[in-house]
């Protein structure tokens, strides 16, 4: 009898838990975590560096996006896990013009407030055996020209002069991005460590499996 | 007209409030469209709805703004986190879950919840009854709970422990700190509709939050009567405790009292008035003061709930009890 009256407390203190545990996990399980393309999932610009911190940061209140001019950061509305309601910036949709809103009107430490050379996104990465001057099907220069933060960020190169090459004062914000007209995107915005020219083959490949922490995780 | 008088019109300055706060959330992300249509400089480029958009939305603030661009970022948010000119107004739920995530306290953040804070030290779960969006169509959805039960559709009123809601509030401060995120923002009705109607008007569409959502207004019809405020929203725990020591109470004045029990069946979060078993789970909705015959109950100024005053002097069990 004494055991069937601690079972039964047992079991019912376990249900009184799981129930209260019901509303966590519905909202885990309408959100899942499916693959997402890093290069279209860019961090906001001030945003804190290690994702981890940010992830703890972010409220997921939806402010920066309210006060987007160009609309450009969307949110984890139905993917994500445990990132689900946080802001991402899809630069081949629409770049960050560096207006510097979002960083003002967030609440939390998630994003603070950076000057412009100093904010840290990313950095555009070219890949050259896609882009049309650098395989001489053309001439183009739209990333160049549209490059806000002009010839620090991006140039071309001295040998030809529709070739665009990415500096060291590229902060990331993807309206190279936005603009360029291949569609599959030869510029896109990368982690810093993983250079301004993207590598080919199978020796990259390897090393990429290697060094697998470099790249944005999501 | 006395004070006592006048609180029968309180319930109608709360559905005032309640309205204004939710039409707030369906017009900013409006004012925003706009804002990013003056931004891109792009009138023409519009299409048909757009223009409609931008036009209704220049009638509307042409008097109050000169630069729409930036003038309209005085007021953003939802009740979340939100931003009124300058001042940056946010949940305590949320300082609480970050608090909890992070495993640090980020004081300017834990400022931005320092007016709601004081409110409901004063006022109790002043929040959950006159300004909460979710409180909003809750309270329309037990109306329509009223009617679906005229109609002959089965709806039930279990009743369930209402110190759930505190367990449920621990359960997301436990799973917080586990993840490393804020698992309130995810299941939190008022966060949950503030930025769903957002990203419904100025982003893609309606997310996962609002299935949630739903799922709760099912809950509401299907298991109890306002059951998600009542027994599940740790926002509602976590007012619940600041407003343990409120100063402004709900009290029955059992000289006028009638016992016609009508407080007990309009309040919607199954308390007892008419026995003067307010506790903490009063969210001040004041429905029961607008019902009141008698004019027995109102506001008054007290740190603890009365304990049961006997039957109402104008009522029959107290004049049998009298002889």
């Amino acid at each position: 009898m004494k055991r069937r009256t601690l079972l039964q407390r047992l079991v019912m203190s376990l249900s009184v838990l799981g129930f209260s545990a019901l509303p966590f996990g519905i909202s885990r399980l309408l959100t899942p975590r499916v693959h997402a393309e890093p290069h279209r999932h860019i961090p906001l610009p001030g945003a804190l560096k290690d994702r981890a911190d940010f992830l703890q940061a972010c409220i997921g209140c939806g402010l920066c996006g309210e006060v987007c001019p160009p609309r450009c950061i969307k949110f984890h509305q139905t993917d994500g896990g445990r990132a689900a309601n946080t802001p991402y910036i899809d630069p081949a949709h629409k770049g960050c013009i560096l207006c510097g809103y979002c960083m003002e009107v967030c609440p939390t430490e998630a994003l603070s407030v950076t000057p412009i050379r100093k904010v840290d996104m990313g950095v555009a990465q070219i890949d050259r055996v896609a882009c049309y001057p650098w395989v001489d099907k053309g001439v183009c220069g739209a990333c160049v020209s549209v490059c806000p933060l002009g010839d620090t960020a991006i140039d071309f190169t001295f040998a030809n002069f529709y070739r665009p090459a990415v500096k060291e004062g590229c902060v990331g914000c993807g309206q190279c991005v936005e603009v360029c007209p291949e569609p599959s995107l030869p510029i896109h915005i990368a982690d810093r460590s993983e250079g301004m020219v993207a590598r080919h083959g199978v020796g990259y490949r390897q090393l990429d499996k290697w060094q697998g922490g470099q790249r944005l995780k999501y | 007209m006395s004070w006592t008088m006048m609180q029968r019109h309180l319930n109608k300055l709360r559905w005032l409030v309640l309205s204004l706060v939710f039409s707030l959330l369906i017009l900013l992300p409006f004012l925003h469209l706009y804002q990013t249509y003056e931004a891109s400089h792009a009138y023409d480029l519009l299409s048909p709805t757009e223009k409609a958009i931008s036009d209704s939305m220049e009638w509307l603030t042409r008097p109050f703004v000169n630069d729409p661009a930036t003038d309209l970022n005085k007021i953003k948010g939802t009740t979340w986190s939100g931003t009124l000119f300058g001042l940056k107004v946010s949940d305590p739920l949320a300082v609480v879950g970050q608090i909890a995530a992070g495993k640090l306290v980020y004081v300017p953040f834990l400022v931005t919840a320092l007016i709601p804070i004081i409110f409901t030290i004063i006022f109790g779960r002043i929040y959950c009854g006159w300004i909460c969006p979710a409180t909003f169509l809750y309270e329309l959805n037990d109306n329509l709970t009223a009617w679906l039960r005229k109609a002959g559709v089965p709806v039930s009123r279990h009743k369930l422990d209402t110190r759930l809601k505190y367990l449920v509030l621990l359960m997301g401060v436990i799973f917080s700190a586990l993840t490393g995120t804020i698992a309130f923002a995810a299941m939190y009705p008022p966060a949950i509709l503030g930025r769903e109607i957002y990203y419904a008007i100025a982003l893609s569409g309606f997310g996962a939050g609002m299935v949630f959502f739903i799922l709760t207004l099912f809950f509401d019809i299907m298991v109890t009567r306002r059951g998600f405020c009542r027994y599940v929203c740790p926002g509602g725990a976590l007012y619940s405790l600041l407003g343990w020591f409120r100063v402004f109470r709900i009290k029955r004045d059992v000289t006028q009292c009638n016992d016609c029990a009508k407080c007990n069946v309009i309040c919607q979060f199954g308390l007892d008035p008419m026995r003067d078993n307010f506790s903490q789970e009063c969210n001040n909705c004041t429905a029961c003061i607008a019902v009141c015959p008698t004019d027995a109950l109102s506001f008054t100024i007290a740190i603890k709930d009365q304990s049961f005053q006997g039957a109402g002097h104008l009522g029959h069990s107290h004049r049998r009890l009298q002889g």
